[in-house]
């Protein structure tokens, strides 16, 4: 009985991050074009995310990242955009850090052994904003 | 036989995290049939292991899960968490899983036909980022009965399942979710199990169990054979499950065992 109860009392005392929610970001009309794949999307995945989510990583490489979530490509982008916004992406009201978690791999598909690099609040605001307007153009 | 079920359905209904032996994986709480004018406490502990294979996770998990129920005539409690060891896509977790407090009574007692009604509350204490846990407090009220007559016994549940949260609030989808146990963010729940003591306290018996989403969701049904051992104190039980649909897992392996007194 006391392991059950133990067990509960350390449960509650488990740190829940807030849980992951859409930023509801709306690009500009017009479009400014100023955040687009080749001078911003390309380098903060580069930078952040596709040490796991790669289309070239197998499903026991990846560490944890879900099959078809791959981010080395503008089209392995938009066809999760939703979920990028959720885990990672910042507004003025809505701040989601879940993504990237607190360990990373040094290389592609490597064990975790390092701390994760986190973007800046800015890079976050301009990866929802990215998103918002990137989703909107023709491909 | 029928007590001896009883103990079994009752310890099983409040370790649903782990899909319990004798009845579990949401399925709703049926009370042990529960004889006599005194309380009664039981304690138990399951062990569980499962393969996954859907459309974005691959792995596996293991879980031990302790739980403690009481019981007085027609009223039930019951509490359950489970640990867990989770791979999943090549990222291995340690954690708990989600909570779950259980009350139910039983409504309607005659010599072979049991039934009644269980609320489950699921806390979430488990990791929804891990796969570990729903994220949010899971509300599921139900009911359940039992049909036993000499060696077999036959059991039915169904109910409703419910996020207390806000639906359909742009959430990505990353499939069935937590890995470790999912479910819909609201959803009909439903059971059916058949039990036949071949004797010296052995029974076998079969199951199925699942849950049909209310607006998005995925159809989720699990099938499984069992093979348990009832001593007027002990009741253990090992299952083997089969995911038929939704993709709750390939195949899970189930031992639990609980002590009555």
């Amino acid at each position: 009985m006391r392991f059950v109860l133990l067990g509960f009392v350390l449960a509650a005392c488990t740190n829940t991050p807030p849980p992951p929610t859409a930023t509801r970001t709306v690009c500009p009309d017009p479009d400014p074009d100023t955040l687009t794949w080749d001078n911003f999307g390309q380098k903060f995945m580069a930078d952040y995310c596709t040490m796991c989510h790669s289309s070239t990583l197998s499903h026991s490489q990846r560490n944890g990242a879900p099959l078809y979530h791959d981010f080395d490509t503008l089209m392995g982008v938009l066809q999760v955009p939703d979920h990028i916004d959720q885990y990672a992406g910042s507004s003025t009201t809505v701040h989601n850090s879940a993504m990237p978690p607190s360990e990373c791999p040094s290389v592609p598909g490597g064990p975790l052994n390092r701390d994760c690099r986190q973007p800046s609040d800015a890079e976050r605001a301009n990866l929802s904003m990215w998103i918002a307007c990137e989703r909107l153009r023709p491909h | 036989m029928g007590r001896r079920i009883g103990f079994a359905a009752l310890v099983g209904s409040f370790t649903p995290q782990v899909s319990s032996v004798a009845f579990a994986d949401h399925e709703m709480a049926m009370s042990g049939h529960h004889h006599g004018d005194s309380s009664q406490l039981s304690v138990g502990v399951s062990i569980e292991a499962a393969e996954f294979d859907n459309m974005f996770y691959v792995g596996s998990y293991q879980g031990i899960t302790p739980s403690l129920g009481w019981m007085s005539q027609r009223l039930g409690l019951g509490a359950t968490i489970g640990l867990y060891h989770l791979s999943e896509n090549g990222l291995s977790v340690y954690g708990p899983g989600d909570a779950m407090v259980t009350g139910h009574m039983t409504v309607l007692a005659a010599e072979t036909l049991e039934a009644g009604v269980a609320l489950h509350a699921m806390v979430p204490t488990g990791s929804e980022l891990d796969g570990l846990g729903m994220g949010h407090v899971m509300a599921m009220p139900s009911a359940w009965g039992t049909w036993h007559a000499r060696s077999v016994t036959i059991m039915a549940s169904g109910g409703y399942g419910r996020a207390v949260t806000a639906l359909g609030g742009g959430r990505h989808d990353h499939g069935p979710s937590p890995l470790v146990d999912p479910m819909n963010m609201q959803e009909l729940t439903w059971s059916a199990s058949a039990d036949l003591v071949v004797g010296h306290g052995v029974r076998v018996g079969g199951r199925t169990l699942g849950g049909i989403p209310i607006g998005t969701g995925r159809t989720r049904a699990v099938g499984g054979g069992h093979v348990g051992w009832d001593t007027p104190r002990v009741s253990t039980t090992f299952e083997v499950q089969l995911g038929i649909a939704g993709d709750p897992f390939t195949i899970r392996g189930v031992v639990e065992t609980s002590l009555h007194f």
